[in-house]
């Protein structure tokens, strides 16, 4: 028994050491910072919103879901076989634009038809009915995506299809390579957690936003029709959904199907709630330690140093339940954020 | 109810009978619901209504349906126990549930340590709730230090690990993703309700293993003893957590609810009483996993330990009745008929098969739209997507009704229905007490 212990711990460190050669080091580094802006543009919405109005939005998973599929349809209308990959990439920013206006009008909708009438109600009933209107949406999305034929649990192949020729292939830079994707996805990330955040602190409604997140009354008592704030924040956090949802489209480890609804809505929560709900930076910093742990929890199952499957997707959770229990308000919460 | 009563000279039987009025008659229609729906569908009627029966048949859950009425009934009330009564949302509530099934289907396969296989079933089911008991004070020492939307959330993160382990552990069976079932090598007989130990004073459930019985000319199907043993546990259930609620302990409950920071002023621990209300609710949500196990035999992460299986709980409470102990069994009720009048199968009856029958060929050929037939039509927006009419429904009543059905009957009556009835009973029966202080709520 202990020799079999000394042995499996003697062996432990000669795999573990393989971490730590340059290759091993550098594609685990890209894999996470990958996967943290994916998570990044994941939870930014779910943020930005409950910082505001401190309402979670349990239809974030849903409305990142159809995002994927609107963008989808955008790129399988636009590309055909001909395209070029440049064109593509063109297109993509297109179907972006259109997306994000798409879903920032529903979201506009949904708040000031459904959740309007909500904010003098206990917060529950915020989760509860975000939750129905995901209820609707999924089932809405799995008639419409059944009637063309497409298989609604699987990803969707033909959007997949779309993706230019080098997102798909690993790219070399120098001594590294890095997967054409993964890049992508951090160079998106990059920019739209930059666009953000100039926007929450360069602009003046970005003023108002951060204002009124502070203390929506003062604000209001300033002659500033917070009202009229929560509806475009509410609509901006959508419409960082369904980008979020669009670049993951084209990912092969998501794919647009109805389950990235929930798949997409678990992690966002978790980034949200380690980093401390509504505050924008702590988002930003939760997904990079999401992303890392994910990340190398991934390498270790891979390269079988843990022979645990749950591993990756248990890690993330666990993350959660040990911030939890340490520091229950997250990374940079308030203890009394979202008291309205 | 302080007023004098002028009834000393009853019997407290009479009292307490009238007092249980839309018990009995709730706990009558479900006893009798077997007979009545084969009573149901196999009416024959004269031509001009000849179509109830059908229709019937159609709309009215069979009574397999039932059972899942009845046990997942269980789990809505016992997530409304703590969620609508304290007013903490326990969104991971489906660990206990999964908890209650896996304990099960696992001791029964002699995984489950010091358990052998051939424990009692009743001895399972009150296992499994101490199990989810023990678990329900780790997480809610955790979690009960915050509030609002963080005690929702770090309630789902835990069922979410406990998911994603339970999805992937080989431990409990070969395949772990798609669920695991109870062995016929280990465990050839079905799981008994009765008296432990005592072959003869117990039935089996399930549909292929369970007991049929004959008793006064009445032949009992196994789903039929099936329905009445799990029924006769959920009744259990039902009133223990009924007990609790109307005693003092759940008049804190509910000070919790309406004003937390006021019930510790006064003096109450709530930290404490939240946490014990939380245990009970899980120990009743594992016996509902437990039945749901003991009677399907098999079990899958999916149907137990996925947080929408919550997501459910919350649904039926909401059309039910936020904060009512029965309203979540109606609102189950309603769930299911909904979903089996719209399945895609038509079993039990359903919408297309009713239409079919009843509609001339004509009509269901006719094209709408695009070369799309009425038939279509039905078969591409209706069946199998009852969840779309349920999600719409419950966003109207989030925003219109949300006290639910049994909640907003109370709310007319001008108090808890059993009161209610006991009073008007009473004052109709020329006693001269007035009707019962209308004020009374919970």
């Amino acid at each position: 028994m202990s020799a079999l212990f000394a042995a499996s711990v003697g062996a432990l460190p000669l795999q573990l050491a393989e971490l730590f050669t340059f290759d091993a080091l550098s594609s685990v580094l890209f894999d996470a910072l990958s996967k943290a802006a994916v998570y990044a543009m994941l939870a930014m919405g779910l943020t930005l919103i409950f910082g505001l109005m401190g309402v979670l939005n349990f239809a974030h998973g849903s409305l990142t879901m159809l995002g994927a599929y609107l963008g989808g349809l955008v790129m399988v209308v636009l590309v055909t076989g001909a395209t070029g990959p440049w064109t593509r990439l063109a297109f993509f920013f297109v179907g972006l634009v259109v997306v994000f206006g798409l879903l920032s009008a529903l979201g506009a909708t949904l708040e000031v038809g459904l959740i309007r009438p909500l904010y003098d109600r206990p917060p529950i009933y915020q989760i509860l009915l975000t939750f129905g209107i995901t209820l609707v949406i999924d089932e809405l999305v799995r008639i419409v995506v059944l009637f063309y034929g497409l298989q609604p649990i699987t990803e969707w192949q033909e959007a997949l299809g779309t993706k230019p020729y080098f997102l798909g292939q690993q790219l070399v830079l120098g001594p590294v390579s890095v997967g054409g994707m993964d890049l992508f996805e951090m160079l998106l990330g990059a920019a739209t957690v930059a666009a953000v955040w100039a926007f929450l602190t360069r602009t003046r409604y970005g003023l108002v936003v951060r204002a009124g997140s502070e203390d929506a009354e003062m604000t209001e008592a300033l002659g500033i029709d917070v009202r009229r704030v929560f509806t475009t924040v509410f609509a901006l956090g959508v419409g960082l959904a369904g980008v979020a949802g669009m670049l993951l489209m084209w990912d092969n480890n998501w794919g647009a199907s109805v389950p990235l609804a929930t798949e997409t809505l678990l992690p966002a929560f978790v980034v949200v709630i380690i980093g401390g709900l509504g505050t924008f930076r702590g988002t930003v910093v939760a997904a990079v330690i999401v992303g890392f742990a994910d990340a190398l929890a991934q390498w270790l199952f891979v390269n079988s140093v843990v022979d645990f499957p749950p591993l990756p997707q248990l890690t993330v959770f666990l993350i959660l339940v040990v911030m939890l229990v340490i520091r229950p308000q997250g990374l940079f919460g308030r203890a009394e954020v979202g008291g309205h | 109810m302080t007023e004098t009563e002028a009834t000393t000279e009853e019997s407290w039987l009479v009292r307490y009978g009238r007092e249980h009025v839309p018990h009995l008659l709730v706990i009558a229609f479900l006893a009798l619901y077997p007979g009545l729906y084969t009573l149901a569908v196999g009416l024959s009627l004269p031509a001009p209504l000849g179509w109830v029966p059908d229709l019937l048949y159609a709309v009215l859950p069979r009574v397999d349906t039932m059972i899942v009425v009845l046990y997942f009934g269980l789990f809505a009330m016992s997530f409304d126990f703590v969620s609508g009564y304290t007013g903490y949302l326990s969104f991971g509530h489906a660990v206990f549930f999964g908890t209650g099934a896996y304990t099960v289907v696992l001791a029964a396969n002699g995984l489950l340590p010091f358990v052998p296989s051939g424990t009692p079933f009743l001895l399972l089911l009150v296992l499994a709730g101490l199990l989810a008991v023990a678990l329900a004070f780790a997480i809610g020492a955790v979690s009960f230090r915050l509030s609002g939307v963080y005690f929702a959330m770090i309630t789902l993160g835990v069922s979410q690990v406990v998911y994603v382990f339970v999805r992937d552990w080989d431990y409990v069976g070969p395949n772990p993703k798609d669920g695991i079932s109870v062995s016929f090598d280990l465990h050839p007989g079905a799981f008994e309700i009765g008296v432990p130990f005592v072959d003869a004073l117990g039935l089996g459930i399930g549909k292929l293993t369970g007991d049929t019985l004959a008793i006064a000319g009445l032949e009992l199907s196994t789903v039929e003893v099936s329905y009445y043993c799990i029924g006769l546990v959920v009744l259990v259930c039902y009133f223990a957590m009924q007990r609790v609620i109307h005693s003092p302990f759940g008049k804190v409950m509910l000070a919790i609810r309406e004003n937390e920071e006021r019930a510790r002023a006064v003096g109450y621990d709530t930290y404490r009483y939240k946490l014990v209300a939380f245990a009970v609710s899980a120990f009743f949500a594992a016996v509902a996993g437990g039945l749901f196990a003991g009677y399907s035999r098999a079990v899958s992460p999916d149907e137990t330990f996925f947080f929408l299986v919550t997501g459910d709980a919350l649904l039926v409470s909401i059309i039910g009745g936020f904060g009512t102990l029965a309203g979540p069994l109606f609102g189950t009720w309603f769930d299911e008929l909904l979903r089996e009048f719209l399945s895609k199968e038509g079993t039990g009856g359903g919408l297309l098969p009713f239409l079919q029958e009843y509609l001339p060929q004509s009509v269901l050929d006719a094209v709408i739209l695009n070369g799309m037939t009425v038939g279509e039509a039905v078969d591409t927006f209706l069946n199998g997507h009852a969840s779309l009419y349920l999600g719409l429904l419950f966003v109207l009543f989030v925003l219109f009704v949300p006290n639910g059905l049994l909640g907003t009957v109370r709310e007319r009556a001008g108090g808890r229905v059993s009161k209610r009835v006991a009073a008007r009973l009473r004052s109709r029966g020329g006693t001269e007490t007035a009707r019962g202080t209308a004020s009374e709520d919970d």
